[in-house]
């Protein structure tokens, strides 16, 4: 089986290091009064091109910017469309890492680029290629509330959601990028919407033209839709591993019509796994599902980590993929 | 309604007590000699000295403005949890994550078996307690709140991590009422996110309060309240520390379908808004919960701690809470 290593998507933007806090310093020192707007860009780049080093030096292959410019995962990509005002801070899912509510007055627009000017510097700054990550429609849905209460408006929201990213998925492919991932870990609360769910990421899918779409499902158990994850119009698919030992015995039986990004490595925890367990896990993966192509990536964004542990799980992913091809690491 | 309960420890509060949720934020004086004990600059005591007079301030100003029953400010404090975790044996630092914006904390990680060796917030307690006459709180992490803002590599589960902890921190909670400690409030923002785990989360708050004499407060906070209500009234606490402003009084609409049956701290400022709400907004939400709760139930304060805002800006949120107090006592 080719495998091919990737990061899943968010990089830790601070770490012990003086250097590593420049953009926490700088913000706020922003936040007095006493740096401009573009010293924060300026720090934003210097943590992105950190990021992508990081990850270039340890060996990964497809690399993203490490969502080093974004507030969360939810309002950074909200709170640039119109009809949508960021509110107040909720948790995400169950981590440590709150969000700014987004709050829908109306049918959300793309008014302008999202991602595309994030993704073009840290295209420019990579020697490896760049994977363009987005939250999903959906998952933007989810965590949104329309004026008038938590349920007035969904559909209107999720289809304004799904045509704004269509056309930044639509702009990111025109840009170059080659692998672009939508993140829908939302789907696993609402498993019984799948329908509502495909036809939106259908809508996103037919915007990528030659790009590669890779669909993201982390924070649980995809067991439950792993078939009808089969169906939908993605060329790759990302799973979470943690969550439930019986993923990997679904996948065996089942097969897979997709790539997989497999995420074997916990991106939550800092335990570090046993390379020689997950290359078993790896093998028979490949052999029982009959993979011939495959990324191994950690479970979800590796923002959830400390640095130098963030940096570990990437190393990690090399020692791991040395073991299953039989080389010393 | 516990006012009995109160009554019985010897305290006597007005109606709509006023209090605040924890921490205040730091004087540029303390953070300078934080950085400068950080970088070595100075020692120890010269640090504690520089909390002391932190403290001072903010009981002094809790004074002036009216609240009822005081906080110690967690001068000393940098994160909830970190300063728990570097106080209890089995902890090691795990470095800088990102709780939301620019805010950043050590996430500590679990990896050997916890241990309370000798108290952790009791000197602060008895050093504030020694400056007021109010009433004051004692101030601690809950366990659940510790174990899943930690990273868990020592116990083989979540569970196990928590109820370790409960058992190890109950000894902190003794500490406290030992030294005349009457109010304890155990914050656990954490116990929303997976509603599963509701048991798991009263379990441990059963072991840090069963046969104690003490009016227990619990600070739960930016969660799915629905997820766990009425499930949490199972909690053994006589007063729930809520965020309510931030989700536009959300919560009463849940207190309306199933009654609320303990009393409640109740957010009327936002915390985490460099805006300050004008008076007739802040009664507006007070009136709100009367609407739906008996007004002995009712306590009032911010959403949450107010670390994050600025000094003067704490002070106009705290004021803010004491005016709608004071207005609506008068009415009442």
């Amino acid at each position: 089986m080719e495998l091919a290593l990737c990061n899943h998507s968010s990089y830790p933007r601070i770490g012990d290091d003086p250097e590593h806090q420049l953009l926490r310093r700088t913000i706020a020192q922003h936040d007095k009064g006493e740096k401009t707007d573009e010293a924060v860009r300026a720090a934003q780049d210097r943590m992105t091109e950190l990021a992508l080093a990081e990850q270039t030096e340890v060996g990964v292959d497809l690399v993203t910017d490490g969502q080093i410019r974004w507030a969360d995962p939810i309002s950074h990509l909200a709170g640039k469309l119109s009809g949508v005002r960021v509110n107040g801070l909720l948790r995400f899912f169950d981590t440590n890492l709150y969000f700014r509510q987004p709050v829908v007055e109306a049918r959300p627009e793309r008014t302008e680029p999202l991602l595309l000017e994030e993704f073009r510097f840290a295209q420019e700054k990579s020697a490896r290629p760049v994977k363009a990550v987005l939250t999903g429609p959906y998952t933007l849905a989810r965590f949104s509330v329309g004026e008038n209460g938590a349920s007035s408006g969904f559909e209107q929201m999720l289809e304004g959601y799904t045509a704004a990213l269509a056309a930044e998925v639509a702009a990111l492919a025109a840009a170059g990028a080659t692998v672009i991932q939508i993140e829908e870990p939302a789907l696993l609360q609402h498993v019984d919407d799948f329908p509502r769910f495909e036809q939106c990421l259908t809508a996103v899918a037919s915007s990528k033209d030659s790009a590669q779409l890779a669909l993201s499902i982390y924070f649980g158990d995809p067991s439950a839709v792993y078939d009808q994850l089969q169906t939908l119009p993605v060329d790759i698919l990302g799973l979470d591993f943690t969550y439930s030992p019986g993923l990997a015995d679904r996948v065996i039986s089942n097969g897979t019509a997709r790539t997989l990004m497999l995420g074997l490595v916990d991106g939550r925890n800092t335990r570090l796994e046993d390379p020689a367990a997950v290359a078993r896990q790896l093998e028979e993966l490949a052999r029982g599902a009959g993979l011939n192509r495959a990324y191994l990536s950690p479970s979800c964004g590796l923002e959830y980590l400390p640095r130098d542990r963030a940096r570990q799980k990437l190393k990690q992913l090399a020692v791991i993929r040395n073991t299953f091809l039989g080389s010393p690491s | 309604m516990s006012r009995a309960k109160l009554q019985g420890l010897g305290i006597d509060l007005p109606l709509f007590p006023i209090t605040s949720v924890g921490s205040f934020p730091k004087p540029d004086f303390l953070l300078k000699a934080r950085a400068d004990f950080a970088s070595n600059k100075i020692r120890r005591g010269a640090l504690e000295k520089a909390e002391r007079q932190a403290t001072e301030f903010w009981i002094r100003k809790q004074e002036e403005l009216g609240v009822d029953v005081l906080v110690d400010g967690e001068m000393y404090r940098g994160d909830m949890v970190a300063y728990f975790a570097e106080n209890l044996a089995g902890f090691e630092d795990g470095g800088l994550v990102r709780s939301y914006g620019n805010r950043y904390y050590h996430k500590p990680i679990i990896s050997d078996e916890v241990h309370w060796d000798e108290p952790i917030t009791l000197e602060w307690w008895k050093y504030a307690r020694g400056i007021t006459s109010k009433p004051l709180k004692g101030m601690l992490t809950g366990p659940y709140t510790i174990m899943d803002w930690s990273f868990i590599e020592y116990y083989p589960d979540r569970r196990t991590a928590c109820v370790a902890l409960a058992k190890e921190l109950r000894n902190e909670v003794q500490a406290l009422i030992d030294e005349g400690a009457k109010i304890i409030q155990i914050d656990e923002p954490a116990i929303s996110v997976r509603p599963e785990e509701l048991p798991v989360a009263i379990e441990a708050m059963h072991i840090m309060t069963d046969g104690l004499p003490a009016y227990f407060i619990s600070h739960i906070c930016y969660g799915a309240f629905e997820n766990i209500y009425p499930g949490m009234l199972d909690l053994p606490v006589d007063n729930f520390d809520l965020e309510m402003s931030n989700s536009g009084l959300a919560m009463l609409e849940l207190f309306k379908r199933r009654t609320y049956t303990k009393d409640i701290s109740f957010g009327i400022v936002d915390s985490h808004s460099h805006l300050i709400e004008d008076d007739p907004t802040v009664e507006h939400r007070l009136r709100q919960a009367l609407e739906v709760l008996p007004k002995e139930a009712i306590w009032v304060d911010p959403d949450c701690g107010l670390k994050t805002r600025t000094a003067d800006e704490a002070v106009a949120k705290m004021q803010a809470v004491v005016n709608a107090a004071k207005a609506l006592r008068e009415e009442q």
